[in-house]
């Protein structure tokens, strides 16, 4: 596990610019297993984040949290890493550009930022770029193992459940690992595998590239990549008949429509959104009208306290009572 | 005596012929050589504008598919971008730039047609690559037509010359 993440971390150094790689390289391993970004922006310091700390690349290859000695991405090193990126094409990914970020192989997405162009249709593409963010992707198999008991219900239906957590605490991640547990059955609580549809909006959980997911998502399941999570979720219910349907970040009235759609087809649902707490999701009005009706029968928390992806708790949707800590006393 | 002199003047006949032979050819294999890029160029586009394809799979596929006596130029520009991540598509389509000039015959404009495909490549969204095909596939339209004048005009005026200039030395020496 250990070793992969620096192997992960190594793998993405292949799309940036040879200068700021070789530097790269040399940083010291306890960095790139926990190194969630890296950030660069033109005549800006490179920073690497994660762990929730901020580290700069020294110009000789070592990290400091100090901004003094930082090596500056320059302009060249924007050009060049791009390049990379879009492999010397960008009319291969005009698509991803309109969205603001690309999908690399193994699931990294790199989010870039620049002057936008706009046509007829929305933005066209981005140009001048200034800024790119690549968000390393970890796959974490078997961070959901412990907790899948409390969404189960064997032998083959589960709770339909929300997971919620602010930014960067881990909510795609521990998504994507109870999707493969959900598809492929776990045989330890005699819970057979159900068919999921997963739509995945953002490319985030699945990581297509070049049309085959790079991560894990168990042997039944069926994703609609890049696509709207209201088209989405009517699309697969329609047409691929899953069980359970998964989505990530749950926000709009459109997205909550169709999570009534789904209900109504009598297909279990398990998502994400943004959050602290349940005051925090009653505050805001299109989830506290789900959370009020009370669709979800679990609800996941997630926060940093001990490391990225501690299960703060997770509670009975109907009650708010907690079914974690029942367990625990 | 006489035998040796029949060989002699065979010899420096056919020598002289083939010399002007092989001059001559140099203007039908340039031509040749510019259709076969015209070709690749035009797999380039299906690729590019149908496919959609990145750039590393469009030139392996072309390699693949394209007349091996010019795709191979594809694959060395391939092959270099993978060894020099530094560089730029331009500096691959530079690398080529003598193979162009001495294996396949081209011209110093010939050349800069193709560069300037270097140029462009990969810069822009599909709608003006689209274009810039258009610019290019007249540019070596251009290079074609001149190609195939001159080679009507030269190929047979130097194998012509080669095989009088023996005839004539051969009287000469006789």
């Amino acid at each position: 596990m250990d070793k992969n993440g620096t192997e992960t971390f190594n793998s993405i150094l292949e799309y940036i610019s040879p200068e700021l790689s070789k530097k790269l390289w040399k940083i010291p391993d306890y960095i790139k297993k926990n190194a969630e970004e890296i950030r660069l922006r033109k005549e800006k310091p490179l920073m690497i984040f994660g762990g929730g700390t901020e580290y700069f690349l020294m110009n000789e290859g070592s990290v400091s949290k100090k901004e003094k000695g930082a090596l500056i991405t320059t302009h060249e090193d924007l050009v060049r890493t791009f390049q990379l990126i879009s492999r010397y094409s960008v009319y291969a990914f005009e698509e991803e550009m309109r969205s603001g970020f690309i999908t690399l192989k193994g699931g990294h997405r790199v989010g870039i930022a620049g002057k936008t162009v706009y046509g007829a249709k929305g933005i066209e593409s981005i140009r001048d770029i200034s800024s790119l963010n690549m968000r390393i992707g970890r796959e974490k198999k078997g961070i959901s193992d412990n907790i899948m008991k409390f969404i189960i219900i064997p032998p083959d239906s589960i709770f339909n459940t929300l997971i919620v957590s602010p930014p960067q605490c881990g909510k795609t991640t521990l998504l994507r690992d109870m999707i493969r547990n959900i598809s492929n059955g776990m045989e330890e609580y005699d819970f057979r595998g159900l068919k999921v549809g997963l739509v995945d909006e953002r490319s985030e959980i699945g990581g297509v590239y070049n049309g085959v997911a790079q991560n894990d998502l168990g042997i039944r399941t069926d994703i609609l990549d890049g696509c709207l999570k209201s088209d989405g979720i009517t699309i697969l219910i329609r047409a691929m008949s899953p069980q359970v349907v998964a989505t990530d970040e749950l926000g709009d009235y459109k997205d909550i429509n169709a999570v009534h759609e789904a209900l109504r087809a009598g297909v279990r649902l398990i998502s994400t959104v943004h959050g602290k707490d349940i005051e925090d999701l009653l505050s805001k009005k299109s989830l506290s009208w789900i959370i009020e009706e009370k669709i979800f029968e679990r609800i996941i928390f997630l926060d940093n306290s001990k490391g990225v992806g501690t299960v703060r708790d997770i509670v009975e949707g109907y009650s708010f009572n907690s079914v974690l800590n029942r367990e625990k006393y | 005596m006489i035998i040796l002199r029949i060989i002699g003047s065979l010899l420096i006949v056919t020598s002289s012929s083939l010399i002007g032979y092989i001059y001559g050819k140099k203007y039908s294999d340039r031509l040749n050589n510019i259709l076969h890029m015209k070709n690749c160029v035009r797999l380039l586009e299906t690729e590019i504008i149908y496919g959609a394809n990145p750039i590393p799979e469009a030139f392996l596929n072309i390699y693949n598919k394209g007349n091996k006596k010019f795709s191979f130029i594809f694959k060395y520009i391939r092959d270099y971008l993978f060894q020099n991540k530094n560089a730029n598509l331009l500096d691959g389509f530079l690398s080529v730039e003598d193979v162009l000039k001495e294996e396949l015959l081209f011209k110093k404009e010939d050349v800069e047609v193709f560069l300037s495909l270097g140029r462009m490549l990969g810069n822009s969204d599909r709608s003006d690559q689209e274009k810039n095909f258009k610019l290019i596939f007249m540019e070596i339209g251009n290079l074609e037509e001149e190609a195939r004048e001159e080679k009507e005009k030269n190929e047979k005026v130097y194998k012509n010359l080669g095989l009088l200039f023996g005839v004539a030395l051969v009287i000469i020496l006789l």
